[in-house]
């Protein structure tokens, strides 16, 4: 053997060895080329491309795996939560009552498992286990230590792109809305149907026609009327991007949308959902506007300040106050609009150690001004007709490990309501997290 | 007459015993022409041997050997990792033996007046990029796109050599054998297929250049060529005894020259 050849095989050997034998079967290219140079012939090519290929397979956990061909991608993703979590609840009571304090402290955690799959000719599929039941927490108290703990599937979707311009998704889905928690709680998958249309502009802005029809529940036909009739939410937004100058992270985003709901009903309370189900989904047509603007590198490289807000208006809030809540609607019918503002420091994108960012916000969310059954359930419980705080802090400890604090506090807007919705004088949380994410 | 009986059932074991059958199963690209006529000869020099030869594409031929149903396997195409991994699970050693070489061709029919592609538009071509024969300098007239079954080796060599991996286009039409598409290429003036270079002197086809380059001996051996391909028997580790003997003889100067007159580029 030449000392040429010898060197190009003890190149290859060093490449199975060094690369590991996962690498085996994309040895080919290199096999091609001792054929081209003459190294070895086709046969000897062949049969070290089988065995190649047998220690691929013998001795490695991806050569036992026989994925689809349609396959392009398959990602797996998860993240595991341990909460602390503290909190305060004073309701407000009719006249009289003696005085009531519902605290609570616990200890929680949330498990979830991604499965997220990229096939040919422009479809995706996916699926989320989670640990909770409930659309807007997957979080499980430890509880009895005889317990064990269910898990859930929270998402299940089938997505396709035909182009760069439209994308579909059908299924229990990741949000599809430009949002904040205010309107929509950061837990909910919503299920229905979703269509995107994205128009680019220029270089990198973009305008897009979002629009989602969401099955909120499925009701028995059999019962004459509204109760009978499938429950419709209709969200539809534009958002417009705009990124300050070519290669600048400064960016301003800007969200205007409508939602309203089908002539339905909805069942009045859905046992271990945090968010108080209403029992109607009449009256509510909301107007929404929401955006941020973003400012990169303010204080050195990586750094972001970010301002931000979030607004609702239901256009029939009167109604749905005398006719849904039985309030007196000369005292509650101001009770139509929900505003958020906030801003947040960031250094760093958040997912390499010593990241952390800060977000600070106060709303104001009158009684009929949100859906109830979507807003945020980490703020005043999902309630309305609160004023507030929300903060939140991150900070990665390493890569993948993230510590976070939130603190709310709330305050009612408008007295004297005993209506569960609103009815809550006063509330604080504070939540304690160690994140693990793979 | 009790002599007589004896005589016979030693000659009707004897006959028994020296009789071998060989079992070949896979490719329709080696086993619509090549074989047989390779079993044809082989089998004037050696009157005791007879062959099953099934020809129903290379993903059977691979499984026969994993499931051991047949002492050969035709392939057009290199056993996958998942088919080897299979058949270590069984116990069975997957051992390729090239047995020639061959050119997938780009056939169109001999009226259309385009003649030479880019491997650019054959894959945009066959991954239903370009329906129109317009868009690749022909008259206009929608692109009918011929392929081989899934259990083809060359439907999957395809891929893997000219369309970068992607799906076929979903008006593909798929055929089960490399006659098949020379014959509907054949009739329809718009169609489009492809064929090992045993099949490219079929009536009412011809070969588009790839590139400037017909597949031929030179620019398959070379590799020039960009849809040049080993072809290859399977057998379960070393073979043996009358399979041994059919390899060797496919490899010998006689089988090399069959398989080189048959349209094939021979190994030597």
């Amino acid at each position: 053997m030449s000392l040429k050849k010898s060197l190009w095989l003890a190149l290859l050997g060093g490449v199975c060895l060094t690369a590991g034998s996962a690498l085996a079967q994309d040895s080919g290219p290199l096999i091609d080329l001792l054929v081209k140079k003459g190294i070895v012939n086709d046969q000897e090519a062949e049969d070290l491309r089988v065995a190649l290929v047998k220690d691929f397979a013998a001795n490695t956990s991806a050569g036992k795996l026989n994925l689809s061909s349609s396959l392009v991608e398959f990602k797996l993703s998860g993240d595991l939560r341990m909460r602390y979590e503290s909190n305060a609840q004073v309701p407000e009571l009719a006249t009289g009552a003696a005085p009531l304090v519902n605290e609570t402290s616990r200890q929680r955690f949330r498990f979830r498992f991604n499965g997220d799959v990229i096939l040919q000719k422009g479809w995706n599929a996916g699926f989320a286990l989670e640990t909770g039941q409930s659309n807007d927490s997957a979080n499980q108290t430890f509880t009895s230590a005889a317990d064990d703990y269910g898990v859930y599937v929270a998402r299940a979707y089938v997505g396709w792109s035909p182009n760069t311009n439209w994308s579909f998704v059908l299924g229990k889905q990741k949000n599809p809305f430009y949002t904040t928690e205010m309107r929509w709680d950061a837990d909910i998958s919503p299920q229905g149907v979703s269509e995107l249309y994205k128009y680019f502009i220029g270089a990198k802005d973009t305008f897009e026609l979002r629009a989602m029809q969401h099955a909120m529940e499925d009701r028995a036909e059999a019962t004459p009327g509204p109760a009978g009739r499938d429950t419709w939410m209709f969200e539809q937004q534009a958002v417009y991007t705009h990124w300050f100058a070519p290669g600048n992270l400064s960016s301003l985003i800007v969200a205007a949308g409508y939602s309203a709901y089908n002539q339905s009903t909805i069942t009045a309370f859905v046992a271990p959902n945090s968010a108080p189900y209403v029992g109607s989904v009449r009256a509510q047509n909301y107007g929404t506007l929401a955006g941020e603007v973003n400012l990169a590198n303010v204080n050195g490289a990586g750094t972001a300040f970010k301002i931000y807000w979030d607004s609702s208006y239901n256009f029939t809030g009167a109604t749905r106050a005398y006719k849904v809540y039985n309030l007196n609607p000369a005292v509650f019918s101001k009770g139509s609009t929900a505003w958020l503002a906030g801003i947040g420091y960031s250094y760093g994108t958040g997912k390499v150690q010593g990241d952390y960012s800060a977000k600070l916000d106060y709303r104001e969310v009158g009684v009929t001004a949100v859906d109830p059954n979507t807003n945020d359930s980490d703020w005043g419980f999902s309630k309305t007709n609160q004023k507030g705080l929300k903060l939140a802090l991150t900070y990665n400890v390493t890569d993948f490990v993230n510590f976070n604090v939130t603190y709310f506090d709330t305050k009612i807007m408008q007295e004297k309501m005993t209506f569960a919705l609103g009815n809550l004088n006063r509330s604080h949380e504070l939540l304690v997290d160690l994140v693990v994410k793979f | 007459m009790k002599k007589s009986l004896l005589i016979f059932a030693a000659l009707v074991a004897a006959s028994t015993a020296s009789a071998q059958k060989l079992v070949i199963k896979g490719s329709d690209t080696l086993g619509a022409k090549l074989v047989p006529t390779l079993a044809e000869e082989y089998k004037a020099k050696h009157s005791n041997v007879s062959f099953e030869i099934a020809a129903e594409g290379s993903t059977t031929g691979i499984a026969a050997i994993i499931d051991g149903t047949a002492q050969i396997g035709m392939s057009s195409r290199r056993a996958k990792t998942t088919e080897v991994s299979a058949a270590q699970a069984k116990g069975v050693s997957m051992k390729p033996t090239i047995v020639a070489h061959d050119g997938i061709a780009i056939i169109v029919n001999a009226n259309n007046p385009v003649g030479a592609l880019t491997p650019r538009q054959v894959e945009q071509i066959f991954a239903g990029d370009i329906t129109d024969w317009s868009a690749v300098g022909g008259a206009a007239g929608k692109i009918s796109i011929y392929t081989r079954n899934t259990s083809s080796g060359t439907y999957s060599d395809f891929k893997d050599l000219a369309m970068k991996k992607r799906d076929y286009a979903s008006s593909s039409q798929k055929m089960a054998g490399n006659e098949q598409i020379t014959s509907e290429v054949g009739k329809n003036p718009s169609g489009i297929g492809y064929v090992g270079l045993a099949y490219v002197h079929d009536a009412g086809i011809k070969v588009a250049l790839i590139d400037g380059i017909l597949p031929n001996k030179e620019t398959v051996l070379s590799k020039k060529y960009p849809y040049a391909r080993p072809t290859f028997y399977y057998t379960n580790g070393e073979p043996t005894g009358e399979a041994a003997k059919f390899i060797e003889f496919t490899l010998s100067d006689e089988g090399q020259k069959i398989a080189e007159k048959i349209g094939f580029v021979s190994v030597r």
